[in-house]
């Protein structure tokens, strides 16, 4: 037998072609399973910070004469491919089911501002020069045994180990600077713990939280957002993220107390120039009288200046709310101040898209 | 991917594993070895064992996978071996494997590249993967020329045919249609209708002529009619059922209107396809024989101790030839033992007359004679004669089911399979034994269809022109609910009407619409005899 070249085009061999293929067409499936997902789904599966999501489709296969039961769907026919009754399972990448979602219900890009025109500036170091302070001792190594071979002076089969270290073969370590923008986000969730928050309610104030909290990570980088959780009934006070939907009184109500709270801190505590601001207010609209007015006032003056969005949605309203009725009044088509309404599961779409989507 | 010289420690192996090989006689084609990855070798596998492929979701779902299990650590990357037979063969390395396994599989692959070359189905093909490549390259030129969605389309379509396929079948597309023209590889040699020489004598005692000749007796109208019809539908189609043809996918590839690229399509997947009707075939004899071959092989190479570690290797054999029960098929097990068995009844004499006439049973335990032939060439000329079904016919005895454990149930399956106390012969804590008795036959029925259903063409110009498949009954049903998206499947590619006869019922899918309309059962025997008679196979009313 002789000594043959590769007699094929490629030098690895690979399915990445078919699996962008399947991929492309597993895109398709999976930007109609999105309103699903947002829907129905469980988001509290959406895992911490960032992490995969396991994303399981009905299995398919192209459809045949075979015995055996019937599968579940059935074989799409045609061109399309069947469904074998069973499931296929996915590893989802965090960006990547974001993106999908942004895509979908057609979301803009957050606005950034205050420190993305500050850098953050570090070092790597990717490249080699003849000159500098960290010697790479692998790579002048190298560089000196390919010298001493090619000079004769190692010759191990001779029995000659003779190592020239010459000042040309030594590589040094050279720093790369790499500037990347910095941004940084406080998001302030506000909860009315006067009203009722369990069973649907509850659900769907979590739903549409963990949808922002993923939202405002993905844009910003999970490690440059930082959420805080307020809570109020006739006095306002912050909990941690866990006790947000624990906490429960019954009694009066008074909103503006933490809308008042939240921006004093947002003052108090950070740089307002450097610092992007998102509040959101959940709560079932029910308040005193003259509670909207105050906290119309706080929102305009103290706010809206600052903060990049601020949203107010009324989970499951009852006859008499009227928290967005009052303040719509003012800010019906403003940039910053969005309302929204959320009486169903089905709702949460467009809740999102009113909170996070464009207006002109 | 690398050539094996790139690895001197491999090619030293690899040459010392030819060279006991042509001691041994062996018929090789050219071998040449490559050295892959994890990840080459788990795609090499989804492409069939072609370095490549045109892009299809189906690959790339399987891959996906894969990966997803690789990842999870549900499925461990290591592979043992795959070649592509042929000559030359192909015969890839997994780079993650020692040296010892190295040459355990190259000897491996030395039985399968042998077995390829004499087998009985003349799998051995030249330039099989160079021949695939180029379809590789047609297909893809076929991709532009249909634009991507068309081609995706049609190429979905056509999975939807590809269990439909049997070269080997009795009923291959060479037998069963009659062509005016010759159609290429799939086509056996044409069978010519003998002439008719008029008997003059026909001796009154002689059953056997009777039953092999019988005279034609029928009307010389008829048959005129029978002759006129057949040339009649030759000249307008090109080509005529004789009798009903199971490998359905050929039929579409030869017979159904397609465009250059369209054919391209059915080309590239019936010839990446097609050898696994041969492998399924000679699976245990083939395994077997590779199996036999490494061992031998291997045993030279630590003798000579080109390499090391025995033990290990005895582990990995023991593991490889572990007994499964006869419904699970180990065929490296019941390979390697059997073809082991056979060489002993050879040595001893055994395959022979003398043999089956000896009355005495103690004589025949001490059988012990010379018959003049080497075992292992006899070995090889069943190689070259039968397939599984005639080699297990033949050899497998109700006692070597016993011996080989392939009656062996673990005891925690025994009530989920419903065995019966009665059919138990022997058990112990974690096992029973059964009857070994029916379990031949009942391997031997695995070969009449293969746990798939039998279907075949019927007619070719059923209800004006349309496709009419039959579904041969054995007592199941046809997945209810897939019968639909696959008849419009291969609608798309006959691009005209297509039934099918399942039990009472026809399913049609024309124009855009599906039907089901019961009708009177029909058997495969009737349909046989309907069309050797030049009938049409099925007539509604």
């Amino acid at each position: 037998m002789t000594l043959q070249s590769i007699p094929f085009d490629n030098d690895r061999i690979n399915s990445d072609e078919s699996e962008g293929a399947f991929n492309e067409f597993i895109e398709d499936q999976l930007s109609d399973l999105i309103e699903g997902i947002l829907t129905d789904g469980d988001l509290t599966e959406f895992g911490e910070r960032g992490s995969d999501l396991i994303v399981e489709l009905d299995d398919i296969q192209p459809p045949s004469f075979v015995y055996g039961d019937d599968g579940r769907g059935g074989g799409s026919g045609g061109s399309g491919p069947g469904s074998g009754g069973g499931k296929m399972s996915f590893s989802l990448p965090f960006d990547k089911l974001m993106e999908l979602i942004a895509e979908r219900l057609e979301l803009p890009d957050l606005k950034k501002e205050g420190r993305g025109k500050i850098k953050q500036v570090s070092y790597t170091f990717k490249t080699f020069g003849q000159l500098g302070i960290i010697l790479d001792k692998k790579r002048t190594f190298k560089r000196v045994l390919k010298t001493s071979i090619a000079t004769g002076s190692y010759q191990p089969q001779e029995g000659i180990y003779e190592l020239q270290f010459r000042r040309r073969d030594r590589r040094y370590k050279l720093p790369q600077r790499v500037e990347r923008p910095k941004y940084k986000a406080v998001v302030f969730y506000m909860g009315d713990i006067s009203y009722s928050t369990y069973g649907e309610r509850l659900e769907l104030e979590k739903r549409l939280v963990k949808f922002i909290h993923n939202w405002l990570d993905y844009n910003y980088g999970p490690k440059a957002v930082e959420h805080r959780f307020f809570v109020h009934d006739s006095e306002a006070y912050e909990v941690m993220p866990e006790d947000f939907y624990r906490v429960a009184n019954a009694g009066g109500t008074r909103a503006s107390i933490v809308f008042d709270l939240v921006a004093r801190i947002a003052v108090n505590e950070y740089d307002p120039t450097t610092t992007n601001f998102y509040g959101f207010y959940f709560g079932d609209g029910e308040l005193f009288a003259d509670d909207a007015k105050e906290i119309v006032t706080i929102v305009e003056e103290q706010m809206v200046p600052i903060f990049n969005r601020l949203g107010v949605v009324e989970v499951q309203p009852s006859r008499s709310s009227h928290l967005n009725t009052k303040i719509s009044n003012r800010f019906r088509r403003d940039k910053i101040v969005r309302l929204g309404e959320l009486k169903h599961k089905k709702d949460t779409i467009e809740v999102i898209k009113k909170l996070f989507g464009e207006r002109n | 991917m690398r050539m094996i010289h790139t690895d001197e420690v491999l090619n030293h192996l690899k040459d010392r594993v030819l060279y006991f090989g042509e001691e041994f006689g062996m018929t090789l084609p050219e071998v040449r070895f490559y050295i892959l990855d994890g990840l080459e070798f788990a795609s090499l596998l989804e492409k069939r064992v072609y370095p490549a492929s045109p892009s299809n979701i189906w690959e790339g779902k399987r891959m996906v996978s894969k990966k997803y299990r690789i990842s999870e650590g549900m499925e461990s990357s290591l592979y043992y071996e795959v070649v592509q037979t042929g000559n030359p063969s192909y015969a890839y390395l997994n780079n993650t494997n020692s040296p010892m396994m190295q040459a355990s599989v190259m000897a491996h692959v030395l039985g399968h590249c042998e077995f390829s070359e004499l087998n009985v189905l003349r799998d051995s093909n030249p330039d099989r993967t160079e021949f695939v490549m180029f379809l590789v390259k047609k297909v893809n030129l076929g991709r532009h020329q249909m634009g991507e969605k068309s081609f995706i389309s049609y190429w979905n379509a056509a999975e939807s045919a590809l269990p439909m396929m049997a070269p080997n079948s009795q009923y291959n597309v060479g037998r069963a249609v009659e062509s005016d023209t010759v159609t290429g590889t799939g086509t056996k040699k044409r069978v010519e209708e003998a002439p008719v020489t008029p008997s003059f004598y026909t001796p009154l005692s002689s059953t056997l002529d009777a039953l092999l000749r019988p005279r034609n007796d029928a009307n010389p109208y008829e048959r005129e009619m029978k002759t006129k019809l057949r040339q009649e539908t030759l000249s307008r189609r090109g080509f005529r059922l004789r009798c009903p043809c199971q490998d359905v996918f050929a039929f579409l590839r030869y017979y159904a209107p397609t465009t250059n690229a369209e054919r391209s399509v059915l080309d590239y997947l019936y010839t990446i396809h097609a050898p696994s009707d041969f492998v399924v075939r000679t699976q245990i004899m083939n395994e077997g024989w590779a199996m036999y071959w490494e061992k031998k092989i291997m045993l030279e190479l630590f003798k000579e101790r080109a390499c090391t570690g025995i033990i290990d290797y005895s582990k990995v054999f023991s593991g490889v030839c572990y007994p499964r029960p006869y419904y699970m098929r180990n065929p490296y097990h019941l390979g390697f033992h059997m073809w082991c068995h056979v060489e002993e009844l050879y040595r001893d004499g055994k395959v022979s007359l003398d043999y089956h006439e000896e009355k005495d049973q103690k004589a025949k335990d001490a059988w012990k004679r010379e018959s003049g032939t080497q075992p292992i060439d006899a070995m090889r000329h069943l190689v070259r004669t039968v397939t599984d079904y005639e080699y297990l016919r033949r050899f497998l005895t109700p006692e070597l089911i016993h011996q080989f454990h392939l009656n062996r149930v673990p005891q925690r399956d025994v009530a989920r399979l419903g065995i019966s106390k009665r059919d138990v012969i022997q058990e112990d804590r974690y096992w029973v034994w059964l009857n070994p008795e029916p379990i031949k036959k009942e391997m031997l029925k695995f070969f009449t269809h293969f746990y798939r259903p039998r279907i075949y063409v019927i007619d070719a110009d059923f209800e004006d022109g349309g496709l009419l498949l039959f579904h041969r009954d054995d007592g199941r049903r046809l997945k209810a609910n897939w019968i639909q998206p696959t008849l419009k499947n291969l609608n798309m590619i006959w691009k005209g009407g297509i039934s099918l006869v399942s039990k009472n019922t026809l399913y049609g899918y024309t124009g855009g619409r599906y039907r089901e309309m019961r009708i009177p059962e029909v058997d495969f025997e009737v349909v046989v005899d309907r069309m050797r008679d030049g009938k049409k196979p099925l007539v509604l009313d």
